[in-house]
């Protein structure tokens, strides 16, 4: 398996203007985070608004350039890239937004939109254009006669296979889903997921599929990376995080998620409060104040990633969770 | 007597010619019940809800047999006296927190606002109540909150101030519109738990609009199925989520990913909702369903009682008597 995507240590942090005369506060708003992933794999990254899910993206995309770390597409360091690798390199990550009301222009004819990437990114004839574009909304389930239709002429489900299709159109070699089915029914959201899954097994697409909704995840995914305020808490293959989560953000996420079956045997773990503020962040482990297990060592030390039962885990009190 | 009892409700936008949005839909929740109305967008669950509140403005048309909460018939008060209870007796909270709050008063004042109003409070006491509710809605440090802005707050704290400002009035039937939908898994969790023991402790009905069926499976007792604007099964949970017995549940039960573990594909239903001008003659499900049959084209079948719940269909599933 060939891998496409490489991310060492990446980080991102931005600067905040807290006022005239104090001076700018630090958000670290991704930090250090590093996997890999194979041509036709999926990466869910999972967490709460605010844990750093979509700045990922933003620089997985190089929407934003990281603060520092590494970033490796198909080999090729993204850092230090000239302006005509960078362009090379755009082709090779596309991206699908969460909402598809937002992400399509309303004044732009569906073929067009979808022709655009070609018309930047490549030499072909208009008719070659159109072509593709034709046999790609085939292979998306639009008909012939929506390319000359208008984004308000779609239904949600249907916009958001536009968008797919629109971010395939290159064939790129990461997709990047930033919860592309939040804004959609159940039923719609099964449908565009199996498009999704039928899109991955066709092109070998490598995706990074973000999302809060862990039944979802469950479905899409190979490897689960759970994030929190920035810095990845839980990284491995999914049946392991499914089946044993190790650390406790990770069991409070599943244990919060409503499920069809609810076995009243079993009971909550509820976790108090919310995220806590990423300008000031908590010393030691950043969820020591909502962790039901927090111990001293929690509030003074930061737990780094560590290898445990075939995943990564940043908790000092993970071996707690391994015998039960 | 239910508290709240809706018979044949139509809800139509145009003249008496136009598709209905809710097509005769029955309904009725007890004190200290909780009804989940389920379905897809467009399917009526929030439509229904807004008649009921007089809040469907022309050309919207709402018709029913009967519209009755608390002993008054809803069809037939004027302006005044329907604000009288909605707010009051009948509140809701809506889905998008951001949205539901005047983003130019402070929380506190508009809590004050519906305590004044509907309660004559002074503006003293008022005060001090609102700094108890908000403490009953379980935000730290309520009496500093009092002077803060929506925008100060985060979603999750907006929809505590929101349920705040619902049970004000302490109403018998708290109506909500996807209240969980705009927020995270942990903070969802949080604010279900807070409307459930809220709903307890005063012996509210409530009434849980949503599409995520797995809240339901979660909170409610009773739950009823539209499809649209029809209600296809209203039935008990979790009865009717180990056997549902309309095409359409065991659709949208099937939908779930929970459900496929480990399957390659989601089972979907093809297709989608008909729109106002596409509407099948026979059974509205009839061009999506996988057991349809040629009486399910011709004739559109009512909703009947069947061996566990209502059902609107000619031929229910999962009807074998254990």
């Amino acid at each position: 398996m060939t891998v496409v995507l490489t991310a060492r240590d990446l980080t991102r942090h931005y600067e905040v203007s807290r006022g005239l005369f104090k001076g700018h506060a630090r958000v670290r708003a991704l930090n250090g985070v590093s996997f890999e992933l194979e041509a036709g794999k999926t990466l869910a990254v999972v967490g709460e608004s605010g844990c750093g899910k979509s700045t990922l993206a933003r620089a997985l995309t190089l929407i934003e350039e990281p603060t520092s770390g590494s970033l490796k597409i198909a080999g090729q360091e993204v850092a230090g890239a000239n302006k005509a690798e960078r362009k090379q390199l755009r082709k090779d990550v596309q991206m699908v937004f969460q909402s598809p009301y937002a992400s399509l222009n309303p004044r732009q004819k569906i073929g067009d939109q979808l022709a655009e990437p070609l018309l930047i990114n490549t030499a072909l004839s208009a008719s070659e254009r159109r072509e593709k574009v034709q046999a790609m909304m085939k292979q998306v389930g639009l008909r012939p006669e929506h390319y000359q239709r208008y984004p308000h002429m779609f239904s949600g489900g249907q916009r958001q296979r536009i968008a797919l299709a629109r971010a395939m159109m290159l064939q790129p070699k990461v997709l990047v889903a930033d919860e592309p089915t939040s804004a959609l029914d159940v039923s719609i959201q099964a449908q565009v997921l199996n498009l999704f899954m039928d899109l991955q097994q066709e092109f070998n697409t490598a995706y990074v599929f973000i999302s809060h909704n862990l039944a979802v995840v469950r479905h899409v995914a190979d490897t689960v990376l759970v994030m929190y305020l920035g810095r990845p808490v839980e990284m491995g293959p999914k049946e392991a995080i499914y089946t044993r989560p190790l650390h406790p953000y990770t069991q409070a996420l599943l244990s919060a998620t409503p499920t069809i079956h609810p076995d009243p045997l079993k009971p909550k773990i509820k976790i108090v409060g919310e995220l806590p503020n990423p300008l000031n962040p908590p010393s030691g482990c950043a969820f020591h104040k909502r962790c039901p297990y927090a111990t001293e060592v929690c509030s003074t030390d930061e737990p780094s990633l560590r290898l445990l039962d075939n995943r990564q885990v940043a908790c000092h009190h993970a071996e707690l969770f391994l015998q039960a | 007597m239910s508290l709240l009892e809706i018979k044949n409700l139509n809800v139509r936008f145009g003249d008496a010619s136009a598709v209905p949005v809710v097509d005769g839909l029955n309904l009725s929740v007890d004190k200290g019940q909780v009804l989940a109305i389920v379905g897809e967008s467009g399917s009526g669950k929030s439509v229904t809800m807004m008649a009921l509140m007089g809040l469907i403005d022309a050309p919207g048309r709402v018709n029913a047999d009967a519209l009755t909460f608390d002993g008054h018939n809803m069809l037939t008060l004027s302006a005044r006296q329907r604000r009288q209870i909605v707010g009051k007796d009948m509140a809701m909270v809506f889905q998008d927190p951001m949205t539901a709050l005047n983003p130019s008063y402070t929380v506190g004042f508009q809590i004050e606002e519906v305590l004044r109003l509907h309660l004559n409070m002074s503006k003293k006491q008022a005060r001090q109540r609102a700094i108890e509710l908000l403490e009953t809605v379980e935000i730290p440090a309520a009496a500093s909150r009092m002077n803060a802005y929506p925008h100060q707050l985060s979603g999750g704290m907006s929809q505590r101030v929101a349920i705040a400002m619902a049970i004000a009035g302490e109403p018998k039937l708290l109506i909500a519109d996807e209240p969980t939908t705009a927020l995270d898994v942990t903070i969802q969790a949080q604010i279900m738990d807070l409307l459930l023991k809220l709903q307890r402790e005063q012996n509210m009905g409530l009434v849980l609009i949503t599409h995520d069926l797995a809240v339901v499976a979660e909170t409610a007792q009773r739950v009823c199925v539209m499809y649209a604007g029809q209600a296809v099964e209203v039935g008990q949970v979790p009865g009717l989520f180990d056997r549902p017995a309309h095409p359409y549940s065991e659709a949208l039960l099937a939908a779930i990913p929970e459900h496929s573990l480990g399957a390659a594909r989601l089972s979907t239903l093809p297709g989608i909702v008909p729109g106002r001008f596409d509407r099948p003659q026979g059974c509205l499900l009839s061009p999506r369903c996988p057991y349809v049959q040629d009486t399910c084209r011709q004739q559109r079948p009512a909703l009947e009682p069947k061996a566990y719940s209502q059902v609107r269909c000619f031929f229910p599933l999962n009807q074998e008597v254990a």
